[in-house]
């Protein structure tokens, strides 16, 4: 691995984030709506990214069921515009409060356990919100809520994909100003403590439970705000939007992009939507390319595109473990010999 | 410097593959067909693909339409509303004359308020649930019949020549099969002596339904109804008989397909169907499905022929107004009427519905799906 | 009475498949910590294998219907067990120490599997040939075939197997002591990555023996048929404990029984409700899983 590159020449990523804030800003002027439309998803996804970034960058915590609270700040606010005909941006809170608790519900007694069983509980609490949304008469049914009135800023009704967009573009900068300070804060230096060394964490007087599961509901709560959005952008919402894949589809945003990196988590977002789009040609095979892609990308660059300082260490570790998956064949094959003829079974 | 190539493959890979398909009308006149390419009903596309594109090409050796030649633009709307709203925000981007495909109602819902905002006719081959058209939307027009059509008829049969009196309904709690069984629901709660004593849904992409079957059979029914789709119906056509569940078993219109009949066995035999006429029950469809299968080598679909008549409308439509302007098509095919298809004629009622769809059962006998008398 | 028996005995059976499929699972993961999500699309490659060799078979005019399962049940346990191998060294290898990336990894890996499946032989479901049929004995009024009490017998042979492998060889010895700490083992001159290797290998054959089972029970096959049985096998896995193979075993049974007695008691729309509901449950009370895991906490 050349180091060399881990101390990047600064001009080519700042290059290219000059191209996309350009390219985020011209594109409700001059794109199609196709390409406003597409432009509005990574926005989703943006959001969606840097809430589990909080979850599974920040404070190591695998969660498989994103989509849980992705729903509920989803139905959320399209129940209340429909039913109740309140404001769009009355809605929030409520969700907000919504995802928080449920956030806690589920968080409260799981945090404790081992990552790797949050993993399958995160998993199971997906499932659970997904099928109930699918079966309750409230919620829809497998029809879900549809015909939902537009968000209005006063008397201006928020209604072209270029509206949207920038609403969107509204809600990502908040998202992601909120992510910034988090990383910067004390919380942030807390989650960091915890994610690298949980029992020097503790010793050094931080309570994991309580900091997991602030993370945890931080997350939903964004999660929970990238579900109003797009339930307003949809105008219609159904279960199918929230399943396990979706979770995982949201996994792979930051871990595509990098782990704990506000930049990579962006850049995940525009791959995640953007590649499957760019596969269309293929049709036929877009899924097979997109299932090869990953596998190559993962292996090039394990790290995620814009890894932050810390995926810089572990793509050091990566390499290591390629060097010792080398070194080990042929060490472990001799050294079986020699332990063979001498050793007990 | 791997780093490098990596991200500036990726940036020369993304733009260039987001430019292609964004234009204006040229030469051809396109029709776009979304219809699910991958996942679980990739199968299903395929056959509408092949349908639209046969059509297409049919007319293009006839010298095309008004001069021009007749292009189809498929997308995968992979059964999902984001994707379909985004296939059908790019089938208009890239200029299509009208739009005529779909086939999950839950795709086409979403997408068919894109197209009514764009102002392009969506002519719907197989989507069957009732919001598609109660929307209100004046381009939206749909071939295949409507749930709340079949669910009463379903109802009827099962009383009327089956004189069930105990009615167990599975759906599987999707858009369609959901639709449908809460009609048929609706329709036998109005009715005097029947009952119906269990109503619940199986998951599909599961292969097991003993545990589900075996609560049913505890309820004694007289008919079961499911109305999922084939690759479930199959296996609870198969479950059925092994469990010995009481009673006949009917399905509705989306297990016509005739691997139902090989995924079940010879317990196939004595199954009900609920369906629009077959295209081989219509004399209409005989040369329809020679003709695909001598192009594509395989049998037509359940819902090719319907397809077929969605473009072929589409068709007409542009020959009537003399246009191939969006706003133009959608008028003609409002005043579509008697348009001879492979499935019959076609005429649309004021919400865009066909009109006078023809329900039958068909009962299977050994492997092939044969009309009851009515 | 006879319906809840009836009830269990569809349990037991689809917990059968379950079990076999939470194995390689348990497997895997008690060995490197991951997540193998391609596991379930390897279960439907060997379905797939399977029939590719009974119509292979069919050709070649080969009649008898034990035969031809004996030969498609070897020959799919066989390829598929390399294939797992080579998912392994392909995929996972380079990957081992980025405990994220390697999930992304095993995504991509599940994709790819599902999607050649999809274009080598359609993206419609295939019938398997119906060799055996549903006679059987009957007792209490409730129906149970040869071929499920087969599933049953033969599922709990290779998870005895798979146990005495682990435990009574010098291999699964091997498999232990990397469970514990790889670098000891690897000190100890055990050769990591074979072992690794050969842990996928049996996870595999596994999966592809349950793979053929499912085409000659349930008669149909599809590419996408692995995605949610491997999401309830894990979910199993879990249950009995994560790395602990008799656990997988009984994980495996139990969230049969569950699931059938969920559909069969209380509703069968909300019965995967239940069945995570009672895991989750389980996993508060007894954070370890039903028989305690053997994953040492790393560090």
């Amino acid at each position: 691995m050349k180091t060399r590159s881990g101390q990047s020449r600064p001009l080519l990523p700042t290059a290219l984030a000059a191209v996309a804030v350009a390219a985020a800003i011209t594109l409700p002027i001059f794109g199609t709506s196709y390409l406003i439309d597409v432009g509005t998803l990574v926005l989703v996804y943006v959001m969606l990214g840097l809430g589990l970034n909080i979850v599974v960058g920040f404070a190591g915590l695998l969660d498989l069921g994103y989509a849980a609270f992705f729903a509920i700040g989803a139905y959320t606010t399209a129940y209340f515009m429909v039913n109740n005909h309140m404001s769009f941006w009355l809605t929030l809170p409520i969700a907000a409060c919504f995802t928080a608790v449920s956030g806690i519900i589920i968080g409260g007694p799981t945090l404790r356990m081992r990552s790797d069983y949050l993993a399958i509980v995160t998993l199971g609490f997906g499932e659970i919100v997904r099928i109930a949304a699918t079966n309750f008469n409230f919620t829809g049914g497998p029809e879900g809520i549809y015909d939902m009135p537009h968000a209005q800023i006063g008397a201006f009704v928020l209604r072209t994909p270029a509206h949207l967009y920038v609403l969107g573009i509204a809600f990502s900068l908040v998202v992601l100003f909120g992510s910034y300070n988090l990383s910067r804060s004390r919380l942030g230096r807390a989650w960091l403590a915890i994610r690298e060394d949980e029992a020097a964490a503790q010793a050094a007087g931080i309570h994991p439970v309580y900091y997991k599961l602030l993370a945890y509901v931080l997350g939903a709560i964004f999660a929970g705000a990238a579900g109003s959005f797009f339930a307003v952008k949809l105008t219609a919402i159904n279960p199918s939007s929230f399943t396990f894949i979706q979770s995982v589809t949201i996994l792979m945003v930051i871990i595509l992009g990098g782990r704990g990196s506000l930049p990579g988590v962006i850049l995940g977002a525009a791959v995640i939507v953007i590649l499957p789009e760019v596969l269309r040609g293929i049709d036929q095979y877009r899924m097979l390319a997109f299932g090869v892609g990953l596998i190559v990308l993962m292996l090039l660059r394990p790290q995620g595109l814009w890894p932050s300082r810390y995926g810089r260490i572990e793509a050091r570790e990566v390499a290591l473990s390629e060097a010792e998956a080398h070194a080990g064949v042929a060490a472990g094959a001799s050294a079986a010999d020699s332990a063979a003829t001498g050793a007990s079974s | 410097m791997r780093n490098v190539f990596a991200v500036a493959t990726l940036l020369v890979f993304l733009i260039t593959g987001m430019v292609p398909g964004v234009g204006a009308q040229g030469a051809t006149i396109k029709i776009g067909v979304p219809v699910p390419l991958s996942g679980g009903n990739a199968k299903m596309g395929t056959d509408i693909v092949q349908a639209a594109t046969m059509a297409a090409d049919e007319q293009n050796a006839k010298g095309g339409v008004l001069g021009r030649k007749l292009e189809i633009v498929s997308f995968d709307d992979a059964c999902d509303a984001q994707q379909a709203v985004t296939a059908a925000h790019k089938l208009v981007d890239a200029g299509v004359a009208a739009v005529a495909g779909g086939y999950c109602s839950s795709a086409a819902i979403p997408a068919s308020a894109v197209y009514h905002d764009a102002g392009v006719a969506f002519v719907a081959d197989a989507s069957s649930n009732p919001k598609l058209t109660d929307q209100g939307f004046e381009n939206v027009f749909r071939v295949i019949g409507r749930d709340d059509q079949q669910g009463p008829y379903a109802a009827g049969f099962m009383t009327k020549d089956l004189h069930a009196k105990k009615v167990a309904i599975i759906h599987d709690n999707t858009l369609y099969a959901k639709g449908l069984a809460t009609a048929t629901q609706d329709a036998l709660k109005k009715m005097m002596g029947v009952q119906v004593v269990f109503f619940d849904a199986i998951t599909p992409g599961e292969k097991d339904f003993s545990a589900t079957l075996t609560k049913v059979k505890s309820l004694n029914p007289d008919v079961t109804y499911f109305t999922g789709y084939y690759p479930e119906g199959g296996l609870v056509c198969k479950q059925f008989k092994d469990l010995g569940v009481s009673g006949k078993l009917m399905a509705g219109d989306a297990n016509n397909d005739p691997t139902f009949i090989k995924e079940c066995g010879a317990a196939s035999t004595g199954v009900y169907i609920t369906s629009t006429p077959l295209p081989q029950d219509q004399g209409t469809a005989k040369a329809f499905i020679s003709r695909y299968t001598g192009r594509w080598k395989q049998d037509p679909g359940p819902y090719s022929a319907l397809e077929y008549d969605s473009v072929g409308v589409v068709i007409n439509a542009m020959q009537r107004a003399k246009s191939a302007d969006r706003a133009a098509i959608i008028k003609a095919l409002q005043a579509t009427s008697a348009y001879s298809g492979a499935t019959g004629k076609i005429t649309f009622d004021k919400k865009g519905d066909r009109v006078q769809v023809l329900y039958i059962t068909y009962i299977i006998k050994g492997d092939k799906f044969v009309p009851t008398g009515m | 009475m006879e319906i809840a028996l009836q009830q269990i005995v569809n349990g037991l059976t689809i917990g059968a498949f379950y079990a076999l499929i939470a194995l390689g699972y348990t497997m895997v993961y008690g060995i490197i910590r991951l997540i193998n999500f391609a596991h379930g699309d390897i279960y439907a490659v060997g379905a797939f294998v399977g029939f590719s060799t009974y119509g292979l078979l069919a050709l070649l005019h080969v009649e008898s219907p034990i035969l031809t399962t004996l030969l498609a049940l070897v020959v799919s346990m066989g390829l598929t067990g390399l294939l797992g191998t080579l998912v392994y060294r392909v995929a996972y290898r380079p990957l081992l120490h980025a405990r994220l990336s390697i999930l992304i990894s095993a995504i991509g890996a599940s994709l790819t599997l599902e999607y050649s499946l999809l274009l080598i032989y359609s993206p419609s479901f295939l019938v398997y040939p119906h060799l055996f049929g549903r006679a059987g004995p009957s007792f209490a009024g409730v129906s149970v075939s040869w071929l499920q009490i087969l599933i049953f017998v033969s599922s709990i042979v290779l998870m005895a197997a798979i146990y005495f492998i682990v435990n009574r060889t010098k291999t699964g010895m091997a498999m232990r002591a990397l469970a514990i700490n790889q670098d000891a083992a690897r000190l100890m001159g055990v050769n990591v990555s074979r072992v690794i290797s050969f842990t996928f290998f049996l996870g595999s054959t596994l999966a592809s023996f349950a793979g053929v089972l499912t085409g000659l029970y349930y008669s149909q096959i599809s590419f996408l048929m692995g995605f949610l049985i491997g999401l309830k096998a894990f979910t199993a896995a879990v249950l009995g404990g994560i790395g602990n193979i008799p656990g997988a075993v009984v994980g495996g049974f139990m969230l049969g029984i569950l699931e059938s007695l969920a559909a069969g008691y209380y509703s069968s729309r909300w019965k995967d409700v239940v069945a995570f509901a009672v895991l989750i449950l389980v996993l508060v009370v007894r954070p370890r899983g039903l028989l305690g895991e053997r994953v040492v906490e790393r560090m």
